[in-house]
């Protein structure tokens, strides 16, 4: 992946160009990513995803929560990656764990062994060598690590916890790094 | 008249043909998927024209109460208002009528019910059946007819035929865009041989542009099913179009396309879609069992669709009962494997090698050779030799 810098503005607000190595054009920035469930964006389907405007429509992101109960990361990766079992060649995928929608932070019962999410199948604990697997399995071309996600009214000791944890498994993320 | 139906090649009853219509020219056999309210659950128009449909239909009924069909007819009709450049059926509402509501009366003025919208009484006659179908500006109208289940018995039979003859003459007369939009009548008469042969004569008599054939699909069993379509096919016009109302499963097109129809509709297709189950050469395919979650293979490996080239069993039993986009993706296959079907029978017709392709559909469906008896005996009428298929 590439990113540069095209433009600034006299604020802080910058113009840029990201390539990815999936995507035959680059991609301007600031850009939208389309949110996804289970790698498709609700109701779009790869054929109709194409008459969206183009490369501005190819940033897609997703959870790999969303594959909590199948297919498995084997399995995930006998077919390929996410864009080979999507359809989806020649797109840009962005993993994080959670989403705004379905894939909730649950910061309640996150723990020191692993982050906490309300899912459609149930309250899920994922501990960074699982996230880890599942980002190997996948393949996106860009992801986030797992974090210890707290909302902004969390007490100064939650707030503090969280920012330990999500150093931590930043340096257990990377260490797993494909 | 407003269709000219030119008939290319033939096997015995079966026959292949062009059907032109005002916006679009078919190719018969063929399969139409279910518009309901205006569209297909699950795909865009776009779509549907990618997977070579020809004829959608529209239900009147739910039209009629959606948006209206005062409003369709204001803003230029259902293929203005769908975006549907291609051909359009819509059927009268009776069936609808009597179907959806319990309390519906048929009376010799037309059928009373209560409106689902506000419980009022609503009467539904010929005439206004005929209107609403003129506001709606399909290419093909259907005469609204009597509709009587197969599964009853008795003279209620009798009646609803010689009323569905008397309602077709009132339907004609009400028709104002004969020019336009085909008025097919409809034969009733149940499972009797005879009432279905005086209807389907007095059918002829009106010199219908086409034809359908009505009061099957719905629970009676096979062997009588094909019998009344057999009976009717060989009495209707050669030089106009055949439509079995409500069929159906892949395996009576077949046998019906053999025994000389010509259009099909039903829910099927995209109703078992939205409960995950997809229609391959072998049957079905249930993408919900357990069996699915690690298969990396497409729905069918010798389906071409957009679906079966991008996706593996595993991914769509993730999505199925789950996701819209599983009923989607679902719903795309399934239309892509009835118009294929069309196709298939249409052009197998065309070249001369129609029983080999019925033989090669009965053998991946039944490749234990237990071909159903009814099946056996319609095949024997179409005059076409299925022994290489069958173990018994």
């Amino acid at each position: 992946m590439k990113f540069a810098v095209k433009a600034l503005s006299s604020g802080k607000a910058r113009a840029g160009v990201v390539h990815l190595g999936s995507c035959p054009s680059p991609i301007e920035t600031p850009c939208l990513l389309l949110s996804t469930r289970k790698g498709l964006p609700i109701f779009i389907s790869p054929d109709l995803l194409s008459s969206l405007p183009s490369p501005d429509s190819n940033l897609l992101q997703f959870s790999p929560l969303h594959f909590s109960e199948g297919p498995s990361p084997k399995t995930i990766s006998s077919i390929g990656g996410l864009h080979q079992m999507v359809g989806l060649h020649e797109y840009g995928f962005a993993a994080v764990a959670r989403d705004s929608i379905q894939c909730l932070p649950e910061c309640g019962s996150t723990n020191k062994t692993g982050a906490s999410f309300e899912t459609p199948c149930g309250r899920r604990l994922i501990k960074p060598v699982e996230y880890m697997e599942m980002i190997t399995s996948m393949k996106p071309n860009l992801w986030a690590t797992l974090a210890d996600e707290v909302p902004a009214w969390a007490n100064n000791k939650r707030n503090k916890t969280s920012v330990d944890r999500t150093v931590k498994w930043l340096d257990e993320c990377i260490a797993r790094s494909p | 008249m407003a269709l000219r139906f030119e008939v290319l090649g033939r096997f015995n009853r079966a026959r292949a043909a062009q059907l032109t219509l005002p916006h679009f020219a078919c190719q018969t056999p063929l399969f139409m998927p279910v518009g309901t309210q205006g569209t297909i659950k699950g795909l865009t128009t776009d779509q549907l024209e990618e997977i070579g449909c020809q004829i959608i239909l529209g239900n009147t009924y739910h039209l009629a109460l959606r948006p209206t069909s005062e409003l369709i007819d204001e803003l230029g009709g259902l293929h203005k208002f769908m975006n549907w450049p291609r051909a359009l059926l819509t059927d009268s509402g009776g069936f609808q009528m009597v179907s959806l509501l319990h309390l519906a009366d048929i009376t010799e003025k037309g059928v009373t019910f209560q409106s689902p919208v506000d419980g009022k009484p609503m009467l539904l006659t010929p005439e206004e059946s005929i209107q609403i179908q003129n506001r709606i500006g399909a290419d093909i109208i259907m005469a609204l007819d009597d509709v009587v289940r197969t599964t009853i018995t008795g003279p209620r039979i009798e009646e609803a035929m010689y009323r569905t003859l008397r309602w077709v003459d009132r339907c004609i007369a009400a028709h104002k865009r004969p020019h336009e939009q085909n008025l097919f009548g409809i034969v009733q008469g149940g499972l009797d041989p005879v009432l279905r042969d005086i209807c389907v004569r007095g059918l002829v008599d009106r010199n219908l542009p086409g034809y359908a054939i009505g009061g099957l699909a719905g629970g009676e069993d096979k062997d009588s099913f094909w019998r009344v379509v057999a009976q009717c096919t060989a009495a209707l016009p050669e030089d106009k179009p055949r439509y079995v109302m409500g069929v159906g499963y892949p395996l009576d097109i077949v046998v019906c396309s053999a025994l000389g129809a010509d259009m099909y509709d039903c829910v099927y297709p995209t109703r078992t879609a939205r409960f995950g189950t997809a229609l391959v050469p072998e049957g079905v395919l249930k993408l919900k069992h357990n069996a699915m979650v690690n298969d990396t293979r497409p729905i069918d490996p010798t389906c071409a669709c957009m679906v079966c080239k991008n996706y593996t069993r595993a991914y769509i039993h993730c999505l199925v009962t789950k996701d819209a986009m599983g009923s989607q993706l679902l719903s795309y296959h399934n239309l892509y494997y009835m118009l294929q079907l069309s196709r298939n029978l249409h052009s197998s017709i065309v070249e001369g090698r129609f029983p080999e392709f019925v033989c090669d559909f009965l053998q991946k469906m039944f490749p234990k050779g237990d071909v159903p008896e009814w099946v056996c005996n319609a095949m024997d009428v179409a005059g076409i030799d299925i022994s290489s298929c069958c173990s018994s």
